[in-house]
């Protein structure tokens, strides 16, 4: 796919979204309020009623940033409700459309899917400004250039393991009616196993070896964990190698899926 | 009243019917619902791993506290869920007029009419997990409270539709109301979590201006200290001024809706 007509299918997209601004905006304050008024109240309270001054090697303003910066990076990684689309395509027919089109299906969703990033891009980056004054400075986090610099790779290939990870149960759409609740297990699933509900270090020792081996910590905490300067530059390089790796792993997975469907794709929708 | 429970059946029959005959998403949904159950459960063990009292309660009684919300939640997915999804859609193609001009309350049959099948044995896994964690309960919890923790329960979904309700009916007005479901699905979260955890000012929001609190975090309370006579009173005005706020709202949204594309 030319680079040229990737970056015309992200701008596009893009547009579209940005179209919808009162809805824009209006998500964009209350998910900010409601996540800082939750996050600030919970883990002060657990702070004061444990009498502990860390908890999973965290302060408590180390542990808001990470909080708050899960919820950023997050809302990047997920990038909004594509994923949908694809199981549309199948169920409406418009899947022919792309059938004919010289280039993959899955490359024209990740574009597309790229350019609905760019608002929550935006929104994150907005939200990050007014949000990030408001935390007191931590013993166990350090947001520097450097670190910010690092995290844009590493949510960009979370990005598309999400992306990659979501596909196989979007292509379940050839042979079942609905698959909107997969893509919402999907959601569940990985939000509390990627670290995006509680850093990784609180969950049991035994649970924690078991996710190192699994990818869905590459898809929230890893990043997060970067843009708070926890991660060295040799892990960091590391980290970002895994995530490509489950990524092509994946990726390699959804193509029997896709291929079997596609023998029984009709063209006529459902 | 009759001519509406006979017309609520006829609705179940129909909803029943119709969720067999997509039996991959009835199942799909089943353990969609489930998983999100078992994913609360953890979020509240990982965190009573660090703290033995989270807003002045310890693991036994959250446990009953994030059961209940279940219950609300899986009450709201049986009985509205679908119907809140149908609604915008309603308005904007225009078929709403088919609704208006039944000789029954609109609000009452785009509310109700989608009764969701396979959401309602998620309702008894919820019921089931709800009696679970009030069995394995240590104290003891007087029947009066208890009595008056399963009707909260009941009047906090009712609660929670009225409230979801109040964000859905602007789509009269606008295009699209997704951005205003999202930022209410974003402040339900609000519920989730025990009252006495918020300030004093961030408390006295969520009991008027938006009774997130109301839902199942005070009939928590109310099981654990008994019934007090005052917060009962509250919790019970409260849902009958915000639904005769939400009907006038809705009688309002009516008068403007103009048939064929709001």
């Amino acid at each position: 796919m030319s680079p040229s007509l990737f970056f015309h299918l992200v701008l596009v997209e893009a547009k579209k979204l940005m179209s919808y601004r009162v809805d824009f905006w209006i998500t964009m304050v209350v998910a900010l309020v409601v996540n800082l008024v939750i996050l600030w109240a919970l883990w002060e309270a657990i702070f004061a009623e444990s009498g502990k001054e860390l908890i999973g090697g965290w302060d408590l303003n180390g542990i808001l940033a990470y909080g708050v910066m899960v919820f950023l990076t997050g809302r990047i990684v997920r990038g909004g409700d594509l994923q949908m689309t694809v199981a549309t395509d199948i169920y409406d027919g418009a899947l022919s459309r792309y059938l004919l089109y010289p280039r993959h299906y899955p490359f024209i969703k990740y574009a597309q899917q790229v350019g609905n990033i760019l608002p929550d891009l935006f929104q994150s980056l907005m939200m990050g400004l007014v949000a990030i004054p408001l935390l007191g400075i931590s013993t166990t986090a350090d947001v520097t250039p450097m670190s910010l610099l690092m995290a844009i790779p590493s949510i960009l290939v979370a990005h598309l393991l999400f992306f990659l990870m979501s596909l196989t149960p979007q292509y379940i759409a050839f042979w079942a009616d609905n698959v909107w609740s997969l893509s919402v297990m999907l959601r569940f699933v990985t939000m509390l196993l990627g670290g995006a509900m509680l850093p990784l270090t609180l969950f049991p020792e035994s649970i924690q070896v078991g996710l190192h081996w699994l990818p869905f910590s590459y898809l929230f905490e890893f990043p997060t964990l970067v843009a708070l300067g926890k991660i060295d530059l040799i892990t960091w390089f590391e980290g970002i190698c895994y995530c490509l790796l489950w990524s092509l792993l994946i990726g390699l997975l959804s193509i029997p899926v896709w291929r079997r469907g596609d023998l029984r794709y009709t063209g006529v929708g459902i | 009243m009759n001519r509406y429970l006979r017309l609520y059946l006829q609705f179940l029959k129909f909803s029943f019917s119709r969720s067999l005959e997509y039996r991959m998403d009835f199942w799909f949904r089943i353990v969609m619902d489930c998983m999100f159950y078992v994913v609360e459960l953890i979020f509240f063990t990982i965190l009573y791993q660090h703290t033995d009292m989270l807003g002045g309660w310890n693991y036994d009684q959250i446990l009953i506290f994030v059961s209940g919300f279940l219950v609300i939640d899986a009450i709201h997915m049986t009985v509205f869920s679908n119907n809140m999804w149908w609604m915008p859609i309603l308005v904007n193609k225009g078929d709403l007029d088919y609704y208006v001009v039944r000789p029954v309350s609109s609000l009452f049959f785009l509310s109700l009419r989608d009764f969701a099948a396979n959401s309602f044995l998620n309702l008894l896994i919820a019921s089931g997990i709800l009696c679970w964690s009030i069995l394995r309960y240590p104290g003891e919890l007087e029947t009066i409270n208890l009595i008056w923790f399963l009707f909260l329960i009941i009047n906090g979904a009712f609660l929670h539709y009225i409230l979801q309700m109040f964000f859905q009916i602007p789509v009269f007005w606008t295009h699209t109301n997704r951005g205003l479901v999202t930022a209410f699905f974003s402040a339900t979260k609000l519920m989730e979590r025990p009252d006495m955890i918020y300030s004093i000012w961030t408390r006295r929001i969520l009991m008027t201006v938006f009774p997130a609190l109301l839902v199942i975090a005070l009939p928590s309370r109310i099981l654990f200290e008994g019934p007090d006579p005052l917060l009962i009173s509250w919790v019970l005005g409260v849902t009958a001024c915000s639904f005769l706020g939400m009907r006038a709202f809705w009688n309002l949204a009516l008068r403007h809706y103009s048939s064929a594309s709001s």
